[in-house]
């Protein structure tokens, strides 16, 4: 960390490059990684078999490619020979390693008591099914080529290719004729239909599979819309908010199970009833616990939450709730004497949900309660010094955010047809609150769009299933790292009304002698 | 008008804050004197002897909440945030434990008598300090870079994006576990002399009481790494530092303190108690996987404020505390053995809501509540 030297800025990139490279085959990354690779070319993998082992240097392509694309700071063709040098330097460790390995394995030794992913056909993977030592060789040559090309292409000026036609679109669309049709009423209203239609057909067209998934995602979009008024609106993080939906999908499952009571109110009152206490449940929680701030109302959500899963699971309440065994069967809703059984028309009843928590959410924050939360969240000793009462509108925000996890566990429970205590862990608080940090506080489109990415994704890359929440890790702190806005961060509003200039009021004149901000 | 009606309404909600918190506080202590009441004088089922058991395996439960306990005050002190993923820290460790154990077991050390003897049981003292130093350095190592890359990013963010951060770090810590060490539960295995279930026997109403010699050793142990840790931030040059940082960052790296270097040291410090709190928790339950310092971590942050967060004494004393009342508590109030991370939960609760100061803190400032 002391002398800077170029050296250091290349032998530090290397060194990380191949700590991670390392990292990923230990994790059997490369494996899978490479049986995607295999699939977009068209050789389909059949589960549990392996691909082809010479993808495996399309994986040591892209992170040699990585670092050269790294190193070569100076864009010059010196960079490139250092791009080659780091290279170089992460290809000899990542290929030793394999080389290691391979010698290890090929005498008999076996990891894979300890390190799970090492089995032998991986370490040979990961030397191209070649001897040892012609592995090492070619992962070392594809680390140095990849280095070097990706400091080349570092030479080409891609900022100068994209800036003008990136410019074109820009001007395209601030041209005054294209913002008056986006600003006109008739076109809005037209784009509207579009879209209401799009949601009403689609949901015939997709199939039951994609219903599902689509499905699930709006799901979240329900529970990150109810968190967002909570953390994204009024600033307060709750690590407990799937303890409301637990109590929303309890409720439902309560009240329309044959098994623990054989109640069969029907879900329609089921709903009802869920929202309501859960919009209970977060006022009896919210009351006491409120004057707590930051981490210390985090820390504490996070124990009620866990409170209301270890209860459920414990024998305290296996003959009202039905325990660990959750609770089977919840019968669907019914409407006009037309039972919901297939996907579609569940799919159709989150679409509603969906389309109703917008509303309230849009209408919730242009309201004087959305300004009073955005004061609130920015400063919250100012935004009281200025006559926001800071216990009202958190209570106010916990309560509806409630009440929206009630929704969403209601539908939730009652799609799956069951519910049980490890539907509401700790990982669907975090998931919600990742849903709103990743897509952007307060920010709609952004909610939609987190979830889309952190619920709806994972479901295309099934092969990547287990390094989802690996990733979801990774990307939390690099998110807070480089972009804790948020993917869409949401626009401040605009809640001054716009002056022209010729209206403001004369600066005053100040008195240079005196001293304004004197404490 | 607007100003008086939201006064108003102002001393409504306090009114009603104001009229649940005693409420709440009554009932809880109500509710615990009735069950112990009745535990202790109606039932009687327990004989002295039990209760020394429990307050014996929570003493050693405590010492690894308190060692984990302090890992939070310090970082809390002088950081002001919750490291979320010091559990994982501690759970890094005690993997490193797990596996330096492993390979001690592999070493054959064959002697006359024992032609089948390894390493761990030809020197099993060797072989556990061995253990607590892999276990500790692994565990320092991941806080020092845990601190690097999740943290130090984000030395002037909002409050909240360091806890996300935080959050993101365990997530991940958990997650590259399971994947490279597969999310079975792991045996670790003691040495012979240490094995559990063996240990002094305590006669008490002619029932004897079986003091572990792994519950005896980490008790010690952890009494002696917070002796060393105390001396260390009250009579070093470091732990001056230390001290003038959590009071004041700007002021004392005016004064010459490099901060960020004893950030990192704060780190490697909290690391390494953890690190040795996983180890012992390893020998103790004998069981580990990747999921194993969830749990540690949020009930040593809740010693951490039942001691008063910040405060070092606090840390060890509300460890001790929290893991004696976790342990004796379910048979005092008659309730579930299954609902104790339950009493542990409502315990953080409650102190929140009536001393958040904790039992030994002082004042909190208003921005950090």
């Amino acid at each position: 960390m002391k002398n800077k030297s170029s050296g250091n800025k290349i032998v530090n990139p290397a060194i990380v490059a191949s700590i991670v490279s390392i990292f990923l085959i230990m994790i059997g990354f490369n494996v899978v990684f490479a049986a995607i690779v295999s699939k977009a070319f068209g050789q389909n993998v059949i589960s549990g078999s392996l691909s082809n082992p010479y993808f495996q240097i399309v994986f040591n392509a892209m992170m040699g490619f990585l670092v050269g694309w790294r190193v070569n700071q100076t864009r010059n063709f010196r960079g490139v020979l250092a791009s080659s040098a780091a290279g170089a330097i992460s290809g000899a460790i990542v290929a030793g390693f394999c080389l290691l390995l391979g010698i290890i394995y090929v005498n008999g030794g076996d990891f894979r008591s300890y390190l799970t992913a090492l089995s032998p056909i991986n370490v040979n993977f990961c030397l191209y099914g070649l001897p040892p030592i012609m592995g090492f060789l070619v992962t070392l040559v594809t680390f140095i080529i990849f280095a070097f090309l990706g400091g080349l292409l570092k030479l080409i000026p891609f900022g100068r290719f994209f800036s003008k036609p990136a410019g074109a679109v820009k001007s395209f669309f601030n041209k005054p004729s294209i913002q008056k049709t986006w600003h006109n009423k008739v076109f809005r209203i037209f784009l509207l239909i579009l879209g209401l239609s799009a949601l009403i057909i689609l949901p015939r067209l997709w199939g039951s599979y994609w219903n599902y998934v689509i499905g699930t995602v709006g799901i979240y979009v329900l529970m990150g819309l109810g968190l967002n008024l909570i953390v994204g609106l009024s600033g307060q993080l709750v690590l407990g908010f799937a303890a409301f939906i637990a109590v929303g999908a309890y409720t439902a499952a309560l009240l329309n199970a044959p098994e623990p009571h054989n109640l069969m109110l029907g879900s329609w009152i089921a709903f009802i009833v869920g929202i309501g206490l859960a919009a209970f449940a977060g006022a009896l929680i919210g009351l006491p616990i409120m004057k707590l701030r930051g981490d210390y109302l985090a820390i504490v959500t996070l124990g009620f939450g866990e409170i209301m899963r270890i209860s459920l699971k414990s024998d305290l309440l296996t003959s009202f709730t039905g325990g660990p065994r959750g609770i089977q069967d919840i019968k669907g809703p019914v409407i006009f004497g037309a039972a919901f059984n297939s996907d579609i028309d569940f799919m159709y009843l989150i679409i509603m949900a969906v389309a109703i928590a917008i509303f309230v959410t849009i209408r919730l924050q242009d309201s004087r309660v959305g300004r009073a939360w955005i004061s609130m969240r920015e400063d919250e000793t100012v935004a009281s010094a200025s006559g926001v009462n800071p216990m009202k509108y958190k209570m106010l925000a916990l309560v509806l955010g409630a009440a929206f996890a009630g929704l969403a566990g209601t539908i939730f429970a009652t799609r799956n047809q069951f519910t049980g205590p490890e539907d509401h862990t700790l990982m669907v608080s975090i998931n919600a609150l990742a849903i709103v940090i990743v897509g952007g506080m307060g920010s709609i489109p952004g909610i939609i769009l987190g979830a889309f990415a952190l619920k709806g994704l994972p479901e295309l890359l099934r092969e990547f299933e287990s390094y989802r929440m690996l990733a979801f890790g990774a990307l939390l702190v690099a998110m807070m790292i480089w972009r804790p806005q948020g993917f869409w961060p949401a626009k401040r509003p605009a809640l001054s009304k716009r002056v022209k200039p010729e209206d403001s009021p004369p600066p005053l004149p100040l008195d240079p002698n005196k001293e304004v901000g004197h404490d | 008008m607007q100003n008086e009606r939201s006064q108003g309404s102002k001393g409504f909600w306090k009114k009603v804050g104001g009229y649940i918190r005693p409420f709440i506080g009554i009932a809880v202590i109500a509710w615990a004197i009735w069950r112990m009441y009745i535990v202790f004088f109606v039932d009687a089922k327990f004989g002295p002897e039990t209760w020394l058991r429990l307050a014996f395996s929570g003493l050693v439960i405590g010492g690894m909440y308190s060692l984990v306990a302090i890992g939070y005050s310090l970082v809390y002190g002088i950081l002001g945030m919750i490291n979320f993923a010091h559990g994982e820290v501690m759970m890094v460790g005690s993997f490193a434990g797990y596996f330096l154990i492993q390979a001690l077991k592999q070493i054959p050390v064959p002697s006359a008598v024992m032609p089948e003897q390894t390493f761990l049981n030809a020197y099993p003292w060797l072989s556990v300090i061995l253990a607590f130093a892999v276990g500790m350095t692994t565990a320092a190592a991941t806080g020092y870079f845990l601190e690097k890359i999740a943290y130090r990013p984000l030395r002037n963010a909002p409050r909240l994006v360091p806890l996300i951060s935080a959050i993101g770090a365990s997530i991940f810590l958990q997650n590259a576990v399971q994947l490279l060490f597969s999310p079975q539960l792991r045996d670790y295995t003691n040495p012979d002399l240490l094995a559990r279930g063996t240990g002094f026997a305590l006669k008490v109403n002619d029932n004897s009481v079986m003091l572990t010699y792994t519950g005896v050793l980490a008790f010690l142990i952890s009494i002696s790494l917070m002796g060393l840790l105390y001396y260390v931030v009250q009579r070093t040059r470091l732990g001056r530092s230390m001290r003038a940082i959590s009071q004041d960052k700007k002021t004392s790296a005016l004064m010459g303190v490099n901060v960020d270097n004893v950030i990192s040291k704060t780190f490697i410090i909290s690391g390494l108690l953890a690190g040795a709190a996983g180890v012992m928790w390893g020998l103790q339950m004998g069981l580990i996987n990747y999921f194993m310092g969830f749990l540690p971590g949020i009930k040593a942050f809740t010693a951490a404020v039942l001691g008063g967060i910040g405060s070092i004494p606090g840390a060890m004393v509300g460890g001790l505390v929290l893991g004696v009342i976790e342990s004796i508590a379910p048979a005092a109030f008659g309730v579930d053995f299954q609902l104790k991370d339950v009493i542990a939960f409502l315990i953080l609760i409650l102190i929140f809501l009536y001393r958040p100061t904790g039992l030994l803190g002082t004042t909190i400032k208003e921005e950090k509540l």
